[in-house]
């Protein structure tokens, strides 16, 4: 991708003479620099908000760098009077078992989408996509009523199924996407040597699309750990919450002045997001596209 | 390569877990849309036939709802676009190490969960203290603190700056990964002929862009039609109505009125909606 840049920006220009393009790059900093504080400003208020006492955190004339740094507000997550560890605890239990049901369940799928050739490959693709852009408000009112005739209502188990309402279809496409890139080629030479099918699958496919599990499994995780309708409305119970529901719920109450403990919880939020994030971030343009081949 | 029965079955999992589900629940929802069934009422449910929907034409929330959504959705969207673009540009050139930099660090507000966003900016848009506030009064823009998410005209707008920061890095890497896949041989010739910036931007890049701003656009369509968590965690659908998309609507009505059929009939007006806009897509996809 790089190499492409290199070239065209090495190029001789023709028609500017030095005083534009001096102009021009000073123009172009300038704009950087905005784009970067656009972008980054909300992040450190959060961060330096969170190290704030709480009364300087409500100061009228904010602060702009914490002037009496405190960790009190991350300590008080730990032992205050709100489970925030159950919450932590919820939030990523759920997130992970989505992530690997959707993984281990959709994979499968995805080979047999991307390789195989029944009649009904395509319709069966295409509807999965469709779910996959389904509104989730519309599944609201039954789910709720599926689960508390299951009696899954207010548990860890009943968040999964919600959260898989859109993780699988999801993981399909993704999985698809990663598995079509595979060449076909390679499976082929593996048949000629005399392997069976299955074992090509385990010991030639299953290595070469590993990375993509791992990409596809932290995209999953990224969503179920976004997702705030679903606990909102299937969990009862305070301790049973997720983070983000529990941040909602908790806010009239406790935090309603306390915006660094505020701050520091909603950090707290972040960073398992943002660690997601930075780990897929080189195949974040396939994951969010992932579907966008759907004909090919 | 030779066809194995068994390969074609290896959908069944998926399948069969997407009818309980996804399948069930629809199809429940449309029969639930038919009747009168409140949760907490003690008399069972009734079938009432079309006048959820009927309820639903004259309900002016309704109305109000879906004009909010389209003003959301379709307003965070076009800015977000541009501003991705914008982005897309300015860093098009950068290589090494500080370039790579400078592209993680515009993307940091996708890895931000909505809800954080929402309380974050909710904190930065406080009257009394607010960043937001003290920011533009330094700069004399206002002569007084403004309480944003409080004033009905303003709370939509100041939802959707919120939403705008969080969708932006989106477009900017979608956009990004467009331009770096333009043949280096039109650059180069359209920069033979002599072709200005502007027209360098205008009429050859930006028509080179149409794919990826397509479905990205329709991605991120859908994606702010079910927002339900940065408007919720911000403004709960208010002031009043102001705020209310249908989303944070069917919710009110099924968590808080617990009328489900109505909320159902909703839903399902809703899932004809966006089955059209999946169409869409789709084509758009065939086309492309």
């Amino acid at each position: 991708m790089n190499t492409t840049v290199v070239v065209s920006a090495g190029a001789p220009k023709m028609r500017t003479t030095p005083l534009a393009r001096r102009f021009g790059s000073l123009v172009r900093a300038v704009a950087i620099i905005v784009a970067l504080t656009w972008s980054l400003s909300p992040v450190y208020w959060m961060l330096a908000t969170s190290f704030k006492t709480e009364l300087e955190a409500a100061e009228l004339r904010p602060t702009i760098w914490p002037h009496a740094p405190t960790l009190e507000n991350y300590t008080a997550l730990w032992n205050g009077s709100l489970p925030f560890v159950s919450f932590f605890l919820n939030s990523a239990l759920t997130s992970i078992v989505t992530a690997l049901f959707a993984v281990v369940i959709a994979t499968p799928a995805a080979y047999a989408l991307s390789r195989a050739r029944f009649r009904l490959r395509r319709p069966i693709g295409y509807a999965i996509l469709i779910v996959r852009m389904l509104p989730l408000i519309v599944l609201l009112a039954p789910l709720y009523l599926l689960l508390l005739h299951a009696q899954l209502l207010d548990t860890r188990a009943g968040l999964v199924v919600g959260f898989t309402t859109f993780g699988l279809p999801f993981a399909v496409w993704m999985m698809k996407s990663f598995i079509d890139a595979v060449p076909i080629e390679v499976e082929e030479a593996a048949r000629i040597d005399g392997y069976p099918r299955w074992q090509i699958l385990i010991k030639v496919v299953a290595p070469l699309i590993l990375p993509g599990l791992v990409t596809t499994g932290a995209f999953v995780f990224m969503e179920a750990w976004n997702n705030l309708i679903y606990p909102l409305a299937f969990v009862t119970t305070l301790e049973k919450q997720t983070l983000p529901a529990a941040l909602v719920l908790t806010f009239s109450g406790q935090f309603k002045t306390d915006w660094g403990g505020m701050m520091a919880a909603a950090t707290v939020t972040t960073l398992p997001l943002m660690i997601a994030f930075f780990a897929v971030q080189r195949s974040m343009v396939r994951g969010l596209t992932s579907g966008a081949v759907a004909g090919a | 390569m030779e066809r194995v029965k068994w390969l074609d079955s290896m959908v069944m999992p998926t399948i069969a877990v997407l009818a309980i589900v996804v399948g069930y629940p629809i199809v429940y929802t449309i029969i639930l849309s038919t009747q009168d069934y409140n949760l907490v009422a003690t008399e069972a449910a009734r079938f009432v036939g079309a006048d959820n929907y009927r309820k639903l034409v004259g309900d002016p929330i309704f109305w109000q709802s879906l004009r909010s959504t389209a003003l959301y959705t379709f307003g965070s969207v076009a800015i977000s676009a541009a501003l991705g673009l914008a982005f897309a540009l300015l860093t098009e050139r950068f290589v090494g190490r500080r370039g790579r930099v400078a592209r993680v660090l515009l993307l940091t507000p996708w890895a931000v969960p909505f809800v954080v966003v929402a309380f974050l900016f909710r904190y930065m848009y406080l009257q009394n203290g607010g960043a937001i506030n003290a920011l533009l009064l330094s700069m004399g823009v206002i002569a007084a603190p403004i309480s944003w998410l409080n004033v009905s005209t303003l709370a939509m707008p100041a939802v959707m700056v919120a939403n705008i920061w969080a969708m932006t890095p989106f477009f900017f890497l979608l956009l990004g990964a467009a331009l770096a896949g333009i043949p280096n041989e039109v650059i180069e010739s359209a920069r033979v002929d002599r072709a200005s910036a502007f027209s360098m931007i205008f009429r050859i890049k930006l028509p080179l862009l149409r794919n990826a701003l397509f479905i990205g656009g329709l991605l991120m369509i859908i994606a702010n039609f079910n927002d339900f968590a940065k408007i919720w965690a911000m403004t709960q659908g208010g002031p009043g109505y102001s705020t209310t998309t249908l989303v944070i609507y069917v919710y009110r009505q099924a968590f808080e009125n617990f009328s489900f059929g109505y909320a159902s009939a909703i839903g399902v007006c809703w899932l004809l909606l966006l089955l059209l806009f999946a169409v869409a897509y789709l084509r758009a996809l065939r086309l492309s």
